[in-house]
Order: C-alpha cells, then structure tokens, then sequence
C-alpha cells in the first residue's frame, strides 16, 4: 500500500468494472419496466381511494419506505428458493432451485422496491393535474382511455420526470447491492478482480468510477427529455 | 413449508436484536451530527459570493449523490487506511464504527446541504431586513428571526433524509460492524443457515416499526413547531 497507487491494476480493473455495466442496466430496466404500469395504476387506486387496493398500497408502499433495500433483498433471497422448492417438488419438477439465475431474484425485488417509490411519485404528480382537464377531455367526446393516454398522462409525466430521474439514479446506485445475491454485476467483478492482489483501493475507485459516469449519463438524458417534454406543461399565464 | 417456516422464531429473534439497536443509534447520531455540519458548511459555500467554493460544494454534492453508499462505505474502508499509511500512521486498528460514521457523515452532509439551503432561501428576504432595521445585530436576527422559521420549513425534508440514513446504515454489517443486521447475519450464521428468513423478517419489522415512529414523531414535531406560522397568516 505505500507504494501507492497500482496505476495498471487501475486502469485493467476499469474495464472489468465497466463489463458489468449491461447487468446493472438491465436490472434497471426491467425494473422500470414493471414499475412504471404498477406504479401508475396504484397511485391511481390510491387517489380514487378504491377499497382493498388502496389499503394495500398503502402498507405496501410504507414497508417498502420503512425497511432498508437490503432487508428486502435477504428476504427475498431467502424465500424464493423456498417456494420454489416446495412447488418444485409438489408438481414433480426435474429443477434444482440453485440453478436459477440470481438475476431473477434482482428482477423480483427491485421492481417490488421501484413500484413502491413510483407509486409516490406518480400520486403526487397526478394531483398536480387539475380535474377540470379529464372533465374538459370528456367533454369533448374523448373516451376516458384517450383523456388519459392524450392529456393526463404527458402532463404528469412532466411533472413526474425529475422524481423518476431519481428514482432511476437511486435504482442503478441500488444494483450495487446485488452482490448479496452473487450477481455479476459491476461492484462484483471488480471486488472478485481485486481479491487476487488486495488492490481494493483501486478496485473501489474503478467502481466508484463507472457509477458516477453512468449515472451523470442518465441525469443527462433525464435533462434532455425534460426538456422536450416541456412543451406539455400547463402554461397559466 | 411448514417445516421450514416457524413464526415463532420471528419473536424470539427480535428480542435477540433490539439490543443491537443502540449502536445502529448511535452510529446515526454521529453521522447526523457530523453531517448536519458538513450540510451547513455546504450550504454556506453554495449561498456565498465566492465562485470556487460554490463549485466545490457542487462537484461535491453531484459526486455524492451518484456514488453507491456501499462503493462509498469501501472507499472510506479502504481508503483512509491507506492514505493514513502514506503519512506513517497506523490505521488499521481503529473501530469500524468511525469508517462508517465518516462515510455516513459524508453522505448525509451532502443531502442536508439540500435541505438546509432550499429552507434558507424559503425565508423572505425582507424578515432578515426588517429584524436589523428594528436594531438587531446579525447574528441575533439570524438566531431569532430566521433560523426558527426555516427549521419549520427544513424539518419534513430533515426527516425524510434521517430516515434514508437509518435505512442506507443498514450497509454498515459490510464491512463487520455488529449492528442490527451484523448481529441478525451472526445469529443465522451460528444457526448453520437455517431459519435465516424469520430472522430477516424480524429485522425488516423492526426497522419498519422504527420508520414508522420516526415519521410519526416529525409530523407531531412541524405541528408544534409551525405555531408561530399560523399566528402570521391571521395578520
């Protein structure tokens, strides 16, 4: 160590680090992917105030809040395997739980935590829509499916989009904990890289690295978009 | 599932951890102290005239907010041994608890270097004008008129930042500080894995249980403290 830095370990490890990028943005994705719909249609039922549905959003979204994302990931790591188990043995199923890719389980729980969090978003961005425009869409002639997809939808999503950005910067810095389900993603490799030689200074300043470009890339794209998207904005002058 | 699900162990394992609960505590009330400082030199640098110290509070805050807690956890771990080492000083022996209390001090500055600015510039010009018109030195109408009411004004976000804190602490186990979750690892690594699922459950409730009093506790506190808003509306 006092020599100081390994410069070549440094710049080799970069790339490791970097090869994992595609994982973490994948898990991003299919995240979002669930998330945004459920996301939605929650905050919905939470604002129309239905039922059962609302309640459970309700509780839901205060777990999710309440207990630390790595809480959430040993449970579900935890209790997956265990259901699987017992389905795979009630049906007679040739299919051994550990060969699941762990990369399921990351789906499972980061779209359950981003839901959570959309939920909340969306909800306090659909209030800032004032109901006189779905009321003006119906009027019109617009069936309630239109009202949505053409007028109150791009109008939330601008007032939704830097809490999604967040969201988005918070979830890619939350893959990073997908080494508790010995996923192959960028913390891994480059920790597995620096094993061999105890070069963790380096290893971690690569990581530390590649996380503030991708996720300074995707505050950039967030701002791009914004900014397009603002010609939907209510303008009430 | 039957056989392996047994709830009772979800009771048994709580009172196991909630004496580890004190250092999680007081892991984040140092890390909260600290970083409420390191928010308030922040926000000087960012509200202050000089164009490099604003920079620097920028780059900083920027840096912070795209790096993992844990990659930051390591980096600290790591890192402040080995830059210790280069000045001929040892550093390996100091508790773990002080690595995570910088790194949390780190992270949580940054956020309340958000809070508090926004809640300083929420606070009108003018009562700062008016309060050394009256003949008020600086200090006292800072003291007086404009820190209580943007610490009204701070405290949901205040909140809210303590709670991510208490939650991101929860990484701490990582690097083998016994705190709530190191000790729930310990406990279902001596039980040769087995019933690691209620014990996990156990955490989660106790840490939702914890969120919950939190939340609780500061919508009581802004009721009591934003009196004094209401009294001004009726002017």
């Amino acid at each position: 160590m006092s020599e100081g830095l390994d410069y070549k370990f440094l710049v080799d490890t970069f790339f490791v680090a970097l090869s994992g990028v595609p994982i973490a943005l994948a898990i991003t994705i299919v995240a979002l992917l669930v998330a945004l719909p459920f996301g939605f249609i929650l905050a919905l039922t939470r604002i129309n105030r239905i039922p059962v549905l609302h309640q459970f959003a309700q509780i839901y979204v205060s777990f999710v809040r309440g207990t630390p994302i790595i809480v959430q990931i040993f449970i579900v790591y935890s209790s997956i395997p265990l259901l699987l188990d017992s389905i795979f043995t009630k049906y007679n199923l040739e299919m051994n739980v550990y060969d699941v890719n762990p990369i399921w389980y990351a789906f499972i729980v980061f779209s359950f935590n981003t839901t959570a969090i959309l939920i909340e978003v969306f909800r306090s961005a659909i209030s800032t829509v004032s109901k006189g425009q779905l009321e003006a869409a119906q009027s019109v002639g617009l069936t309630n499916v239109q009202a949505f997809r053409r007028i109150i939808i791009p109008q939330t999503l601008v007032v939704a989009l830097p809490n999604i950005c967040t969201a988005t910067v918070n979830l890619i810095k939350a893959t990073s904990l997908g080494y508790a389900l010995s996923l192959q993603e960028i913390t891994l490799r480059a920790k597995v890289a620096a094993n061999v030689g105890y070069n963790y200074v380096e290893a971690y300043i690569d990581i530390f690295l590649v996380y503030l470009i991708l996720c300074s890339l995707v505050e950039y794209a967030f701002k791009r978009y914004e900014k397009r998207l603002i010609k939907y904005k209510a303008v009430n002058a | 599932m039957e056989k392996y699900f047994d709830a009772t162990y979800i009771m048994q394992s709580i009172s196991m951890l909630l004496p580890f609960l004190k250092v999680t505590f007081m892991v984040a009330s140092f890390s909260v102290l600290f970083g409420t400082i390191i928010g308030f030199i922040l926000a000087a640098a960012k509200l202050g005239k000089s164009k490099i110290a604003r920079n620097i509070a920028n780059g900083y805050i920027t840096i912070l907010r795209c790096t993992p807690s844990i990659v930051l956890l390591f980096l600290v771990y790591y890192g402040i041994p080995a830059i210790g080492n280069n000045f001929g000083m040892d550093l390996n022996d100091i508790d773990k608890a002080v690595f995570v209390i910088v790194t949390f001090s780190l992270q949580f500055g940054a956020l309340m270097c958000e809070v508090i600015r926004s809640a300083y510039e929420s606070i009108d010009k003018g009562q700062f004008e008016s309060a050394v018109s009256v003949g008020l030195s600086n200090a006292q109408a800072y003291r007086r008129i404009i820190f209580p009411q943007a610490l009204v004004v701070a405290l949901p976000n205040f909140g809210n930042s303590l709670l991510a804190l208490l939650q991101e602490g929860a990484l701490a186990y990582t690097i083998g500080l016994i705190d709530i979750v190191g000790k729930a690892n310990l406990i279902i690594a001596s039980n040769y894995n087995a019933h690691a699922l209620e014990i996990f459950l156990a955490l989660s409730i106790i840490y939702w249980i914890l969120s919950i009093a939190i939340e609780q506790f500061f919508l009581k506190l802004e009721r009591v403290l934003s009196k004094g808003k209401q009294s001004l509306k009726t002017m």
